[in-house]
Formats: C-alpha cells, structure tokens, sequence
C-alpha cells in the first residue's frame, strides 16, 4: 500500500488529501516561508494521530503539525515535504474545574473558544496573543506564545499544568499533572515551545485564571516614538506593572483606524495602551501613575476607556494591527527580536534608522512592557530584489537587537524563519544540548525536521562553518 | 493553465490585499464545520491567487472550495487588510460559470438570471407552491419539507408594484421601493408593512413598475451578463428617486455593490429598510413605543457582515416595545445563504439546527429577522409553533395596535 492509501486506512478517505489545491493551501502559514506538503490528514482521535505518527516513522518522511497556520516563523510550513497532520478537529473542552481552575483541552480548539467556554465561571486562559480569535492550543503551546497580558500574566508555558503527547514512536505520554510541581523530571517546559520537533501535542491541562476585579485601559497619544519608549520603562520603573502594556506607531495606527473606525490618535506618532487589572480601590492611583508619566514623557493626550465597549474597540484594534498591514503592501516581513527594556529607546530609533536607509517601509506594533519588538516591514514581493532587501534590513535589525542584549523570538517561534539565525545567539555548544535533546524524542528525525535547529548543530556532524547551508544572511 | 477568462474576474490587486493572517478563519462558518483550510476564506483567496499566477486551474477542486463558499461575508467584516471578498467571491464564480458548465449548472443560473426576473413567471410558479401548500400532508417528506419555511402563500396580499404612497406634509424624501424577485409574492406584508411605515416618516414611496429582479442570486452564483443586465434595467428604472430601498438583507447588500455590475452604480442613495426607519425613528419621525416583551433578534449576514449593519435592526426592535435577546455573538450565518440551503443541504441544516438550538436555548418564541431567506431557514428549523418576522412588520403591528 501506499502512504496514502495507509493514511486512509487508519483515518477515514474524507480525511486525507493529496489534490493539488489542499497541498498548496497547506504549505504555508501567516508566514512568508512556503514548503511542499505531499499529503495532507486531519485527524480526530489520539489513535489516529498515533498511527498517523507511525506511519510517517515508517515510511521515512517529515510530519507536521498543524494547527489554525497562524504562526509567523513557518513551523507549521513542511518545508520539507512529507505529511501534515491538522489538529483543528480535535477541539474538545472537558473538564472545566471552577475550583482547581483548570480545564483539558484538545490542540485544536481556538484560544479565544477556551476563554469564551470558561467565562460563565470568571475564568479565562491568560495567554492572548493578538491572534487569539483564531490561533489553537496545540500552535500555542508548541510555540510558547505570549500576548499584551502575559506581561503580568507569564506566556503559555506558565499556564500548562499538563500535556498529552505523542512520541516520534507512536506511544502516548503524559507529562506533569495537576500538581503545581510534578515529581521527577519537568519536561513541560522542554515540550512548550519546541514547534512539533518534539511530539504531537493531543490534550493539554490548561491552567485558568480569575478574571481581574477591576479593569482600567487606557490610550496614551505621542508626538515621538522615542516618548512613547521613553514612558514604558518609566512606568514600570515608577512601581507599576501594568497587565498589558503596548505600542502602535503612526503607520499602524493609520491602518487600523481605516478599518476599525475606533478613535485611535492617527495624528500622534506612537500611542502606547496600558491596562491596569487591580483592586478597585487601586486602580485610581495606578491610572494616575501612568498619566503622570506617560505627560512627564510629552503625552498629548491620555484616556481611558469609559466602557467595556471602549475597551474591546481599542483591543480589536490593537490585535488587529498584523492583518491592516494589507492595506499597504501584500507582504510583510517582520522580526520578534526581545530587547532589554531601558534600551527600548534606542533601539527603536535604530530600527526606523535602518528602515530609513534601506528606503522600506516600516511599522511597529508590539509588546513594549516586554521589550518584545515587532519591526514590521511592508513590501510587494513581485518587485525585483525586493525580498532580498527586505531580508538583508531584516537582518541588520537583529543584529541589532542582539548587539543590545537581546534574544531572536519573543514569542512568534523560530521554525524555519529563524532557523539560520540561531548561530547569532547560541554558541556552538548550546546548539549541540539541543540538538542532542531533540535526538532523545525523535532520533529519527521525523516530527517536523530542519526546524529551530540549524542544520549541523551537533557538534559531531558540523562542518566547521559558523554559516550553516541554506543561510540567507 | 488557464487561468482565467471573464472580464469580472478577480483581479491581482483585490486579490494582493490579503496578507494570509488567517484572521478570519474562526468567523468563517465552513471552516468552523471542518477545520480545513481549503474550507476558509483565506484558503479561497489563495486558491484565485493561484489560479490568478498560473500555478493551478480552475478545476473540479477549485469549483468545489467556492461551491461550499456561502458567501456569508462574515470574513469580509472580520478582515482588517480590508479584502474585498464579497467581489472576489461573485468574480471566481463567474469564472467557475464560464469554464466549468455543466447542464444543470447552467439550467440553475439561467433559472436564477431570467426566470426569477420574470414577473408572469414568479407568479405563475406561486400559483403551484399555493396549491402544494394545500396538499402539504399528502407530500412526500422530503418535498414537502421544503414548503415548510415559506409564509402560507394564501395569505400573500395584493402587489405592491406600482404603487405610490404619499406622506402627509412636504416629503422628506422620494424612496423608490425594490420590489424584488419573490419579496412580493412571498412576502407581501413586508412590502405593505414597509411601504406604510416610509410613508409615515415622511417619505414619499414609489414602487416603479419597470424595476427587475436585483440579480443578487444570478452574480453569487456567476450568470455574470444576467446581473449587468439586470443592475442596468434597475438603474434606468430607480432614475430620479432619492433613496433606493430594498427590504430584503440580501437585495440591499447587492445594491450597494451596484458599481460591481454597472458603471457608477445606482444613481441614488442605497439603503436597508431597517435604515431608514431606524434613522426616523431616532429624529422622532416615527415613535418609540413603551414595553419590555422579549424577542430573539437574528442577525442576517448580508446586513451585518456585508453592510455592517446591527444597531438599527435592533433599535427597531426596541422602539417596537420589545426588548432584543441575543443568540450568537459571532452572527455565524443560518445556512440560508439563498439557494446554498437548496445544493448544500448538509452543511445549510447543520448550520440551520445551530441556529435553531441558540434560538430554543432563549425559551423564547419569536424571532425576529430582516431577511426571507434567513426567516425561511430559520422557520423550517424552528417548527411552526415559532413566529418568525420582519422587524418592520413587528414594529408596524405594534404601532397599528397602538393607535387602536
Ligand atoms: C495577526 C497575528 C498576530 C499574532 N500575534 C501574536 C502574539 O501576540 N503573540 C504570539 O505569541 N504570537 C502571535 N502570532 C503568531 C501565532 O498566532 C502564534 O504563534 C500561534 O500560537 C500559532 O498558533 P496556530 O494554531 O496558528 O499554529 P500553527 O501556525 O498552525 O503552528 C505553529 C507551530 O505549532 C506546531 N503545532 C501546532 N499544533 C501542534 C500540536 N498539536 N502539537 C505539536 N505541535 C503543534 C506547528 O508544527 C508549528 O510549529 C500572531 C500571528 C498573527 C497572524
Ligand atoms: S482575508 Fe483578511 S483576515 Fe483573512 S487572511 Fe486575508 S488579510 Fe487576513
Ligand atoms: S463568505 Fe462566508 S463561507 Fe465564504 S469564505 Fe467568507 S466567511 Fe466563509
């Protein structure tokens, strides 16, 4: 028998695919990176993800995960080939624990559907990426997804008490439990960002978290970028930590305001939206904090969301942002690098500066309280050279970044995308560690290879040149 | 590759507004069936910008991803890049049409091009649907289920084309009615209910006699020559009016796209009835009247999602005396979706029992809905022991039983 014909013999014929539209559409994710799916299969049981699994072992090619193809850095792209395994069916919620506060929860189902379910009990899940309306479980867990809350909140990794998985052999494991701190070993943390190179995720035991008491969000209005940077790290230097803490750019917030018809301060040339989630009683004085500062900072105007109508308005445009790019160019091509954030400033001035030379056009929108950048630059790909433009300012702004303390991905993963920029981070040495820990779980390299790690990160089969093949540095 | 081969295509530049974000993809009804990104908006875009690069064909594949296409527009709202699909959607239909006919394809949109448009016709067939609702119990199931969403055509009150209908000072306004394909056949007392409660704001209201089909359901399923002829005959025919009125969700959305099918559009304003009364009903043309009954409001796709149009329906409601329930704060369609409930039944029923089961969850037993197709599907989910009405036809009845 063929894969194929294997593929539907362990699933069901409606459920596999290998029709030239199904394997174009799923070889690419919100990315720019596309790849060459050879089959596709949507599984709805964990015995299918297991012969799915085995199958692909058996056979000899790639397997990869898929959730609702959102993400940023191609992990879900199979640049490889081989078989990619969509999740979105299996989308159950049980268990919901008002008590304990904790739910189980398939991959496949939608982090906005989980808050949703959980709302009758005044819980959400706390990760929100900007996303969150449409990106699933299994894509946040696998890539450790952040969003504007998980600055007080911690990224998904601090709100998975368990995960299901299935290994590279087909076999199912359960890792952690409900206890805060399971005995032995903690892999958790070792499979919450690993991008499907580690296993299957099929159920997770999410952690739920109280909705605040008392919400405040605000919208603060800049005459600069550099103001705007200047207010984030002075508000938390001031004592107060903010839930959410954000900035658009003018670029941005012309777009989305196009659209969304919200009010946003389009004349400004950055605004920042701070959320305050605390007692009643405090939330006057840390609202005072932040206008303090944010007008120290020259703020041309503070306001804060008179409704919860208000409120969601500024949130569906600042989650928004990524897709009102379309507006400008067809592509964009942005960057997830991490900064410290008492050099928010001069890193940000450095990025327009790059941009500037390059004659690109770029936006920002990003987690300021994080110092997690999102340089975001518009293009039409069909322009000659174009892309290696775009790749080559793209670079030089991480190099930047790094030069300044900071890391490559904040929370967008690093799949393909990413890949051959590792070596600017990680030592020969760390790339080794990781690499041999990826041959633990799947020593075959089945489970979505050429992933994160750049080809020859171990040290024995690397050839001694700091610029792995397939560089497009 | 073939690529494409109609003047109305999708073009590079509609098409190169999507950034693939995926957005939309939870606010798309076929994809929450599935799970698949062939069943998605973004996956259909890709699919046109494929065929559109002369990487894929228009083929059995590409025919099948659009067939199962509502044509909600639920993504359309969604999209913050602002793509056009409502147009991407009628454009890769044509092209589907041109390349892929087949006898009953064909048969289907020359039924929905020139039949429908056809007034002798439309009544000539009412007069059969009239005559097998009175057999309806000696029907097979199937057959006869298919009745079972429409009004008791008997009931249908005369014609309202031609009509004029003058308000009692100076008019505000001159509204030009659209009388649609089956709106005035099937549903008359919209039309009776529309037309007196414009003329009590204040309008003056024509129903002009040379005035067609809106040909919505010829340019969603691609008779692309029969939604040029049609958008031209209204034209000509609405000349002079101040504001085109249609009282069907799914006519007005098309008429406000008129500039897709004829050059300029329509020469007036274009609006939803639900407009126009809400916006009199706020200058205090028409009254708010006391009470707190509550009533389901369903959301039609082609008002909320294609013209985003949501608070004045529900103001309606309200100033009816009734206070408006909600069921689904995402507006996922009913399935209705003009003639889809009619070629996709799975998918329209499992999406029309969704829609029935939020309805059941209020306890409530009217609904209220601003689109016949909408009140067609949601009447053959829901039983007759529901009443499913017109949110002016609601208003109306009040306002009459008020000044009683
Ligand atoms: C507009 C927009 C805004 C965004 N905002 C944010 C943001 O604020 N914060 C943020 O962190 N990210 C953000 N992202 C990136 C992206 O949404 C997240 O990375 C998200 O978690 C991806 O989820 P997904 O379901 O789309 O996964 P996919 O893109 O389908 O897959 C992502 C990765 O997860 C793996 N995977 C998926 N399911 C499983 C599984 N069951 N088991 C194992 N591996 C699996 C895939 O192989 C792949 O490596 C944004 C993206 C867009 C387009
Ligand atoms: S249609 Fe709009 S929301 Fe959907 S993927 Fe494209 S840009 Fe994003
Ligand atoms: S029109 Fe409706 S069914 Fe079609 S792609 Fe958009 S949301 Fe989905």
């Amino acid at each position: 028998m063929t894969l194929f014909d294997e593929l539907v013999a362990v699933t069901d014929p409606e459920r596999v695919t290998d029709r030239p539209f199904d394997l174009h559409l799923h070889s690419a994710d919100a990315g720019l990176r596309t790849g060459e799916a050879t089959v596709v299969v949507f599984a709805e049981t964990t015995e299918e993800v297991c012969d799915v699994v085995r199958l692909a072992a058996r056979h000899g090619v790639p397997l990869v995960a898929r959730g609702a193809g959102t993400g940023l850095a191609a992990g879900a792209v199979p640049t490889e080939g081989g078989i990619v395994l969509t999740l979105t069916r299996m989308n159950t919620i049980s268990d919901i624990d008002p008590v304990n506060r904790t739910a189980w929860v398939g991959p496949g189902v939608i982090n906005l559907d989980l808050s949703r379910a959980t709302a009758p009990f005044d819980l959400h899940f706390a990760p929100d990426p900007s996303s969150q309306q449409a990106c699933t479980i299994g894509g946040n867990i696998a890539n450790n997804s952040g969003g504007p809350h998980c600055l007080s909140e911690g990224s998904t990794v601090n709100h998975i008490l368990a995960i299901e998985m299935v290994m590279a052999d087909g076999e199912v494991v359960i890792l952690g439990g409900a206890a805060p701190d399971p005995i032995g070993l903690d892999l958790r943390g070792v499979v919450v960002g690993s991008e499907g190179t580690l296993g299957i995720v099929i159920r997770a035991l999410v952690k739920l978290t109280p909705d605040p008491p008392e919400v405040r969000t605000m919208l603060c209005a800049f005459p600069t970028v550099e103001g705007a940077a200047a207010a984030v790290s002075g508000i938390i230097a001031a004592g107060v930590v903010p839930a959410a803490l954000e900035m658009m750019d003018q670029g941005m917030l012309v777009a989305v305001e196009n659209w969304l018809h919200a009010g946003f301060p389009t004349e400004s040339a950055a605004a920042l939206i701070a959320e305050v989630h605390c007692a009643p009683e405090a939330a006057d004085a840390e609202v005072d904090v932040i206008r303090e500062v944010a007008e120290q900072e020259g703020a041309t105007e503070v306001r804060v969301a008179r409704d919860e109508a208000e409120r969601a308005l500024i949130w569906k445009g600042r989650k928004s942002a990524f897709g009102a790019i379309a507006q400008t160019a067809p592509n964009y091509y942005l960057h997830d690098t991490v900064v410290p954030r008492t050099r928010l400033v001069e890193t940000i001035s450095e990025m327009y500066r790059i941009a500037d030379d390059a004659d690109l056009t770029m936006m920002n929108v990003f987690h300021a309280g994080d110092g997690n950048l999102h340089p975001l630059i518009a293009f039409d790909a069909t322009e000659p050279g174009m892309a290696d433009k775009v790749h080559a300012a793209a670079d030089e702004m991480v190099a930047a970044c790094v030069a300044r303390g900071g890391v490559l991905s904040g929370e967008h993963g690093i799949g393909a995308e990413k890949r051959d920029l590792m070596g600017t981070v990680f030592t020969e040495l760390d790339l080794d560690a990781q690499a041999r820990l990826k041959h633990v779980f799947d020593p075959d390299r089945v489970l979505n290879p050429r992933k994160i790690l750049p080809a020859g990160s171990r040290c024995f089969d690397y050839g001694g040149s700091p610029l792995p093949e397939g560089t497009w540095i | 590759m073939t690529g494409w081969v109609t003047d109305v295509h999708p073009t590079r530049e509609e098409l190169d507004a999507c950034v693939h974000c995926g957005l939309c993809l939870p606010h798309c009804p076929t994809f929450r069936l599935t799970g698949n990104e062939a069943a998605s908006p973004r996956g259909r875009i890709t699919a046109m910008r494929a065929v559109n690069d002369g990487v894929l064909s228009v083929d059995e594949d590409f025919e099948e991803m659009l067939g199962f296409c509502l044509g909600c527009r639920a993504c359309e709202a969604v999209c913050p890049g602002l793509v056009p699909y409502g147009r991407l959607f009628e454009g890769a239909r044509a092209e589907i049409a041109a390349q892929r006919p087949t006898l009953v394809s064909s048969l289907r949109r020359r039924v929905l091009g020139r039949v429908l448009p056809t007034r002798r016709l439309v009544e000539t067939g009412s007069g059969v649907v009239r005559i097998l609702q009175k057999m309806r119990r000696l029907l097979p199931g199937a057959v006869g289920a298919r009745l079972d969403g429409l009004r008791d055509l008997s009931d249908n009150p005369p014609s309202s084309l031609g009509r004029v209908a003058e308000p009692e000072g100076k008019p505000v306004a001159t509204v030009g009615l659209l009388a649609g394909c089956v709106m005035d056949s099937w549903f008359g007392a919209v039309h009776h209910a529309s037309i007196d409660l414009l003329r009590r704001a204040g309008y003056r209201v024509i129903v002009p006699r040379g005035q067609t089909c809106c040909g919505a359901l010829a340019a969603h399923d691609g008779a692309a020559a029969d939604a040029k002829r049609l958008a031209e005959v209204n034209r000509s025919a609405f000349a002079g009016v101040d504001i085109v009125v249609a009282d069907a969700a799914g006519c007005s959305a098309h008429l406000a796209d008129y500039r897709h099918w004829v050059d300029g559009g329509i020469d007036a304003e274009t609006k939803d009835i639900t407009v126009v009364i809400a916006e009199a009903i706020a200058d205090g043309r028409l009254p708010t009247l006391e009470g707190d009954d509550p009533v389901v409001y369903q959301d039609p796709c082609h008002l909320r999602h294609a013209q985003r149009v949501t608070e004045e329906p529900r103001t309606i409601v309200r100033a009816s005396g009734h206070r408006v329930t909600e069921i689904d704060p995402d507006g996922i369609c009913c399935g209705a979706a003009g003639i889809y409930s009619v070629l996709r039944p799975r998918a329209a029923g499992e999406l029309g029992t969704r829609k029935a089961d939020q309805v059941r969850a209020t306890g409530l037993t009217t609904v209220v809905s601003a689109n016949p197709g909408c009140e067609m599907q949601l009447r053959t989910h829901l039983g007759d022991s529901y009443r499913v009405i017109h949110p002016v036809e609601l208003y109306r009845e009040r306002l009459l039983a008020e000044s009683v």
